[in-house]
């Protein structure tokens, strides 16, 4: 039964991507200004724009391209930069691994916080931890994270020096300064990660706590509100755990973004808002498309999961 | 005699309760009339109308309160106008959801079939993009305006609206009192308008609210990075923007637009919030 | 809870005179020298909600000792299962307000912290649940949740704690009990289900159990079975059983003694023998009559009582039962007073039958 279901999702993974990649073909090539003028500057002359369009195949007519380009495209041939004339692919797999270690540094460091927080909240609502855990939820969820981004350089790279303002540095040259240049920007996402997770996973608990019944039979069995908490609740929280970290995916991608901006990191983000700038639509195109097909697969992903972790969805009924 | 136990009760005051609403919604009121009216009441010089002899000055400075941004104009009178451009571009986006993406929801859930299924599928196409990527996007290629802007972030609330007012149509279908008037014969249109509509408009209200604050926010970092608004005109994002390289000698240039961002975004979500929390222990 | 202070009460409605009923008929006066096991008195819960004051209990009193079981019998909303809850300490501390007497082998229960009370809970006093499925956690093993109540009350290693579950598993009559173990609670059906509750209760061997209408949520012939279990394992281990439900009949069969609540308000109170013998309150013939018989006369329909039980947040003056009562009269619009007879059975009603 499960298989059925898996399989479902899949099939309608497909079209939604491929709708995805024909909507962001449809809107980059549907743009005022022309490329070959841009590429050229406007007062070029007119038959070598015109031969530039024929070379780029620009003169064909929009679902012709969008074919060659899918064919391409599944081939793993994801054009080249109108600007630099790259490999978009080579591109692209040059900056992916900085966002996904920013991501993931995020990630982590927001679990680590949120998690002891909403539980030691849920524990004693509207105690210390709980109100501080909910003020700075709710500063995390308002504060726009450029601002964010721009008052910890201001803190902790201008005014005490304990990290890299903006710049990059690879793995290769050294774990230490690596961690050290991706500390602040991966603070930055977290915070609004935190607020998330911290409010949405204590919400869920308390939740539990007042109405299942399974947490009044543990209590008439004598278990401590403690371990309650921790091996009843907390694991039935990780279901909407693992909903939630779907669900925000999309923000995390957008808040990249800008973070990669401010902080000057050579990530996808950093080249989605330069490409966009030179209307370079072959790698816009690219990182666009990546971008959504990796958010599709990221919630496919967790719906799974969620089927999949369930009990009762294993192991059938009887 | 039995001995008794004495009971020790209290009830929070009923007042307290409805400060959650209040303050927040208060603070609302406060900022909209602020932005659109207090330059007339304050009599502010315009957002671009300072000179370059009163560069970056600090808060508190004589005829500026906020202190000016690194060209000389006032950044008060920066952050109320372009409160008055965010207020516009997030209600705006945030109504065009409603409306459409509304009711796009309401007959998708309602007829179901194969109209559904279709703008589903679509919807879910646009919601598949990070909103703001999607924004961006959008917002650049159809060059820098607060129209385009509106429009751009539309694609994200009417896909988002759309989701949410299904899924409630969805429940009340299966309602009691729907199924009793469609069968006394009522027609479609009617039961429409007459029973779903008004049952899945407050939901969507309140998530309207936090639809607003996150169409600020877009525009805000659309404008940050130098793609939404343009440059002159003085959004919140691009004044931030212009404030980056002084943040050290001038922090006034960064912070002030952001305390109003700030403000107005937690505002939304406290008051969207509370309501959801009222409504819901209902 | 903190309060050791005494102060006189503000008055119930039942003035009762605090005397132990014993199951030989005698009287015994107030203070014999052994304890019984579990001794309430004069039981009263209000919840205080936004608006308003719910008295959901007014004055519940009775007492059980090891071997005996006393049913509280009511319509869902009389009050019983709140009963139970105020017992075990159950009840959410903050809209809760728990007055009276709760004691257990002469230690008053309701003055005890938390912490003091868990430890009562699940090891000398145990409750199980009317419906399995929500009371299990779903995604535990069965072995897992039994096994909680044995760590959660002695120090004892897994391997040592897996053994003794099985052994409960198979007191509850579960077939293959080393395989159930790992199960979980939706691959068991619902009468296996309220076994392992069972099992989950008896772990550290209790003294006194409060089963909450245990087969509401099962079928005619399961029900029987549990019951049957229930009887056994009450003789084996002596234990106290209060039993709450809403069926008379299995009242008649499984209680020494019966007290009938109404409204939060204990209606009628005897021996079960006595109870079934001389009916005195309406509503507890009413409930005997709507009991289905095999004697009943095929095409006449079941009697039932007519009209919905109290809104207790809205109780009218007087009895409570008098809207739906056959033989209300002017009489009842004022509270009826619980009276005791010589034979120490208990009513509240102006016109006994």
């Amino acid at each position: 039964m499960t298989l059925s279901i898996i399989g479902r999702r899949f099939l309608q993974f497909v079209p939604v991507v491929l709708g995805v990649t024909f909507i962001t073909f449809l809107l980059l090539n549907l743009l005022p200004g022309d490329t070959a003028e841009a590429i050229l500057g406007t007062n070029a002359n007119p038959v070598s724009i015109a031969l530039l369009r024929k070379q780029l195949g620009l003169n064909q007519p929009l679902l012709v391209r969008y074919w060659h380009w899918l064919e391409h495209a599944l081939t793993g041939n994801l054009g080249s930069s109108l600007i630099t004339q790259q490999q978009v692919g080579t591109v692209l797999s040059q900056r992916v691994p900085v966002t996904l270690e920013l991501l993931i540094l995020a990630f982590l460091i927001a679990l680590v916080l949120a998690i002891p927080v909403a539980v030691l909240a849920a524990r004693k609502p509207k105690g210390i931890i709980d109100r501080l855990g909910a003020t700075t939820a709710m500063f995390g969820l308002a504060i726009p994270n450029f601002v964010l981004g721009l008052v910890l350089i201001l803190l902790f790279a201008q005014h005490f020096h304990f990290f890299p303002a903006t710049g990059y540095s690879a793995l290769g040259s050294g774990l230490g300064p690596n961690l050290r240049s991706l500390f602040l920007p991966a603070l930055t996402i977290s915070f609004a990660l935190f607020a998330a997770y911290s409010r949405m996973l204590r919400a869920d608990m308390m939740q539990q706590l007042a109405q299942e019944e399974y947490v009044i039979t543990a209590r008439a069995k004598g278990v401590s509100e403690p371990r309650i908490l921790i091996r009843h609740v907390f694991r039935n929280s990780l279901f909407s755990l693992i909903t939630i970290v779907g669900v925000n995916f999309g923000t995390l991608i957008g808040a990249t973004v800008i973070v990669e901006s401010i902080f000057a990191l050579p990530g996808i983000g950093s080249l989605l808002v330069s490409s966009v700038y030179n209307r370079d639509v072959t790698v816009t195109q690219g990182v666009v498309v990546i971008l959504a097909v990796v958010t599709v697969t990221v919630n496919l992903i967790t719906d799974l999961l969620y089927l999949v972790l369930d009990p009762r969805v294993r192991y059938g009924t009887v | 005699m039995l001995a008794e136990r004495v009971s020790n009760f209290r009830q929070t005051a009923q007042w307290r309760r409805s400060l959650d609403i209040w303050v927040p919604a208060g603070i609302l009121i406060l900022l909209v009339l602020a932005c659109f009216f207090g330059p007339f009441i304050f009599g502010l010089p315009g957002p671009n109308a300072g000179s370059l002899l009163d560069a970056r000055l600090p808060l508190f400075s004589a005829g500026h309160i906020f202190g000016t941004d690194a060209i000389g104009n006032d950044l008060l009178s920066r952050a109320l106008y372009g409160g008055q451009i965010s207020i516009e571009v997030g209600l705006g986006s945030m109504l065009i959801g409603f409306v459409v993406g509304g009711s796009l929801g309401v007959i998708g859930g309602y007829r179901g079939g194969i109209l559904d299924i279709v703008i589903m599928r679509l919807l879910d196409m646009f919601l598949a993009f990070p909103s703001i990527i999607l924004a961006f996007v959008v917002a650049t290629f159809l060059g820098a305006n607060e129209i385009n802007v509106i429009f751009a972030i539309s694609f994200f609330t009417v896909p988002a609206f759309a989701r949410l007012a299904r899924a409630t149509t969805l429940q009340l279908r299966e309602r009691g009192f729907v199924i009793a008037t469609r069968l006394l014969g009522a027609r479609e249109r009617d039961v429409l308008i007459r029973h779903v509509v008004p049952n899945v408009i407050p939901s969507l209200m309140t998530y309207g609210l936090l639809t607003v604050a996150i169409a600020m926010f877009i525009e805000a970092a659309l404008s940050f990075l130098g793609l939404g608004i343009p440059a002159p005109q003085p959004s919140w994002g691009s004044t931030i923007a212009s404030g980056q390289q002084y943040l050290s000698n001038a922090p006034a240039i960064v912070l002030v637009p952001s305390v109003f961002l700030f403000t107005a975004v937690a505002s939304l979500n406290s008051l969207g919030n509370a309501l959801r929390t009222r409504i819901e222990s209902q | 809870m903190s309060d050791q202070l005494s102060s006189r009460t503000t008055d119930s409605t039942a003035a009762v005179n605090p005397v132990q009923v014993d199951l030989a008929g005698d009287r015994t006066s107030s203070g014999a020298p052994s304890p019984t096991l579990l001794e309430v008195r004069d039981l009263r819960v209000n919840f205080h909600l936004q608006r308003s004051i719910v008295p959901a209990v007014q004055g519940m009193t009775f007492s059980v000792n090891a071997g005996q079981t006393i049913g509280i019998i009511g319509e869902s909303g009389s009050g019983k299962s709140v009963t139970a809850r105020a017992i075990m300490g159950l009840l959410p501390k903050k809209t809760a307000e728990v007055l009276g007497s709760v004691r257990f082998e002469g230690k008053e229960l309701l003055d005890l912290s938390d912490r003091e009370m868990r430890q009562h809970r699940g090891k000398n006093i145990v409750l199980v649940f009317q419906d399995p499925m929500r009371s299990l956690n779903p995604t535990m093993r069965i072995g897992t949740q039994i096994a909680e109540a044995l760590h959660s009350h002695q120090k004892i290693t897994r391997a040592d704690a897996h053994k003794r579950v099985v052994e409960l598993l198979q007191m509850v009559r579960i077939p293959s009990a080393e395989q159930r173990f790992h199960e979980y609670p939706h691959q068991l059906s619902g009468g296996m289900r309220q076994r392992v509750m069972i099992a989950m209760a008896l772990s550290c061997g209790p003294k006194v159990m409060i089963a909450d209408e245990p087969t509401t949520a099962l079928d005619v012939t399961t029900q029987a079975q549990i019951m049957e279990l229930l009887r056994e394992l009450q003789r084996e281990l002596n234990m106290a059983v209060v039993l709450i439900s809403h069926d008379m009949g299995l009242a008649a069969m499984y209680t020494d003694e019966v007290a009938v609540m109404y409204a939060g308000r204990v209606v009628e109170q005897a021996t079960t023998k006595r109870l079934f013998k001389h009916v005195r309150m309406p509503y507890t013939r009413a409930l005997l009559d709507s009991i289905p018989s095999l004697d009943h006369p095929s095409l006449e329909p079941l009697s039932v009582i007519k009209g919905r039980p109290p809104d207790l947040s809205a109780l009218p003056p007087g009895c409570p039962f008098s809207p739906r009562c056959h033989f209300a009269q002017h009489k009842c619009e004022e509270s009826p007073i619980l009276e005791t007879t010589e034979d120490g059975d208990r009513f509240a009603c102006w016109f006994p039958l």
